[in-house]
């Protein structure tokens, strides 16, 4: 029989799924906010919150005190919990049932918004595992988590694996070599992540024949990189999705070409994606399509294919983070030294888009200052890599600060 | 050329927090030696391209300091 392992933790420890129903059995308090390092305890939390039918809202650990604060969560919040017992989990099956029949509950996630503030975005059960597939044929998955547990992307694996009972191998924040030795300790089968994990894992001149499906979301999707992960992984079957923190997966592809095959829950209007509101997080109800910035250019009026270009706000995807340049200005301008700042971003074979800030000092200040200061404020991948010291930055008439164009 | 490279690589690392490297050399790996995720990479990439004028990143991606080194020196 099969060693029935529900999650491999970076430093190795097997947790089976006796152990995650028993972890939810011992539980005696239940959290309103996941804030926590450990994947393994977020995915506790999640469960939990389901069988109990409290909502709950997830936060990446690496908020600083200044971002939570503007996401309106005091410390408080944070510690605040309900004693919990007596709703024991008998088996696998009751975790099932009550994720199939806890219709109400709600997870809450938050993104980076187009106006500057961080947007809240809540998901019904649903919402989240829409794309879940379960069948036989998933039975024996072995996923590499490789992305952030907080975010939809990593809740959807999550979910996916979860409710075909698969083991989840996790690979986020590991470096190449790691990856490479997991994959082939665990003989992981599927692996969904950015461009960006992908592009790190190169160049590489083994293959690794365990992996049957490699998929791929979160940035704009790499041709040449897909042909590379074909010849590493040869047994694999790729592909594309596209996704957002609002609406979950929505559109997939084998390659860059997309086509809408249910118009009901998407359309194209002036060259740009809408996503019915039936798809959209529960706070976000207000609209009846929601606009989701992302512009198309049609490549076949026939079949409606189509690729994404660019964006119509100023959201910066930095390796699958949506980075606001609004945000990082004002962080930027909080620094006694700095009178103006401007953060725009600059193609990067990396990670899609690297952060760059032009900043007129009042006094003198160097980057190492600057971005020490920046860890206190902001996410790390929010923080500009890049920072040039100048004397002027060109405005509009308006006097707002001229974006840069590329 | 070599001593370029350390440059900007300990100017990457003590920008984001970690000490300077003494000495760095041929075979040392990029990932595993010096620690550096993707976000690091990226910024060397930009500050290697603005030394050098040399995209290393520009086909693929590249393991080792070696390799590097051959990149800029063509």
């Amino acid at each position: 029989m099969k060693e029935d392992i529900f999650f491999v933790s970076k430093d190795g420890t097997k947790f089976t799924y006796h152990k995650l129903m028993e972890d939810i059995n011992n539980s005696s308090q239940l959290y309103r906010c996941c804030y926590n390092p450990d994947t393994f305890s977020i995915f506790i939390q999640i469960i939990t919150s389901i069988v109990y039918g409290t909502n709950l809202v997830l936060l990446d650990y690496d908020f600083t005190d200044k971002e939570l604060n503007s996401l309106g969560i005091d410390k408080n919040e944070l510690i605040s919990y309900e004693y919990i017992n007596n709703r024991e989990v008998i088996d696998f099956r009751d975790i099932i049932n009550k994720i199939e029949t806890n219709k109400d509950w709600t997870l809450t996630l938050f993104t980076s918004g187009t106006t500057g503030l961080p947007k809240r975005v809540t998901h019904s059960i649903n919402n989240l595992t829409r794309f879940v597939r379960i069948s036989d044929k998933h039975k024996y998955d072995i996923w590499g988590f490789a992305y952030n547990p907080t975010h939809i992307a990593g809740i959807q694996v999550f979910f996916q694996a979860l409710l075909n009972r698969n083991t989840i191998i996790d690979l986020f924040n590991l470096n190449k070599n790691e990856v490479y030795k997991r994959i082939e300790e665990y003989q992981i089968t599927n692996i969904s992540a950015t461009p960006t994990f992908y592009r790190m894992l190169m160049p590489i001149d083994k293959y690794y024949p365990s992996i049957r499906r490699i998929t791929s979301g979160g940035e704009r999707f790499d041709v040449n990189l897909s042909e590379n992960l074909l010849r590493i992984f040869p047994n694999a079957k790729l592909r594309n999705i596209y996704a957002s923190t609002e609406a979950g997966s929505v559109l997939e592809s084998t390659n860059d070409h997309f086509r809408i095959t249910n118009p009901q829950i998407c359309k194209i209007e002036h060259n740009k994606l809408y996503i019915h509101n039936s798809l959209i997080g529960l706070e976000d109800n207000s609209n009846y399509w929601y606009d989701t910035g992302d512009l198309v250019e049609i490549i076949d009026e026939n079949t409606g294919e189509f690729v994404f270009i660019s964006r119509d706000n100023d959201v910066i995807n930095v390796g699958g983070y949506n980075a606001n340049p609004s945000e990082i200005e004002e962080a930027i301008c909080k620094h006694p030294s700095i009178a103006e700042a401007r953060v725009w971003g600059k193609p990067n074979p990396v990670i899609g888009n690297i952060l760059i800030a032009d900043v007129v000092c009042k006094c003198s200040c160097t980057e190492k200052e600057l971005r020490e200061y920046l860890r206190s404020m902001l996410q790390d991948y929010k923080i500009p890599r890049i920072i040039n010291f100048t004397t002027e930055i060109e405005k509009t008439r308006s006097g707002k600060i001229k974006r840069k164009l590329l | 050329m070599i001593n370029i490279l350390k440059d900007i690589i300990n100017n990457v690392r003590e920008n984001n927090g970690m000490s300077p490297l003494e000495n760095i050399s041929e075979n040392m790996d990029l990932r595993a030696d010096f620690g550096f995720d993707s976000l690091d990479l990226a910024e060397l990439t930009v500050k290697i391209e603005k030394e050098t004028g040399i995209d290393i990143f520009a086909d693929s991606l590249v393991n080792t300091v070696g390799e590097i080194l051959e990149k800029i020196s063509k």
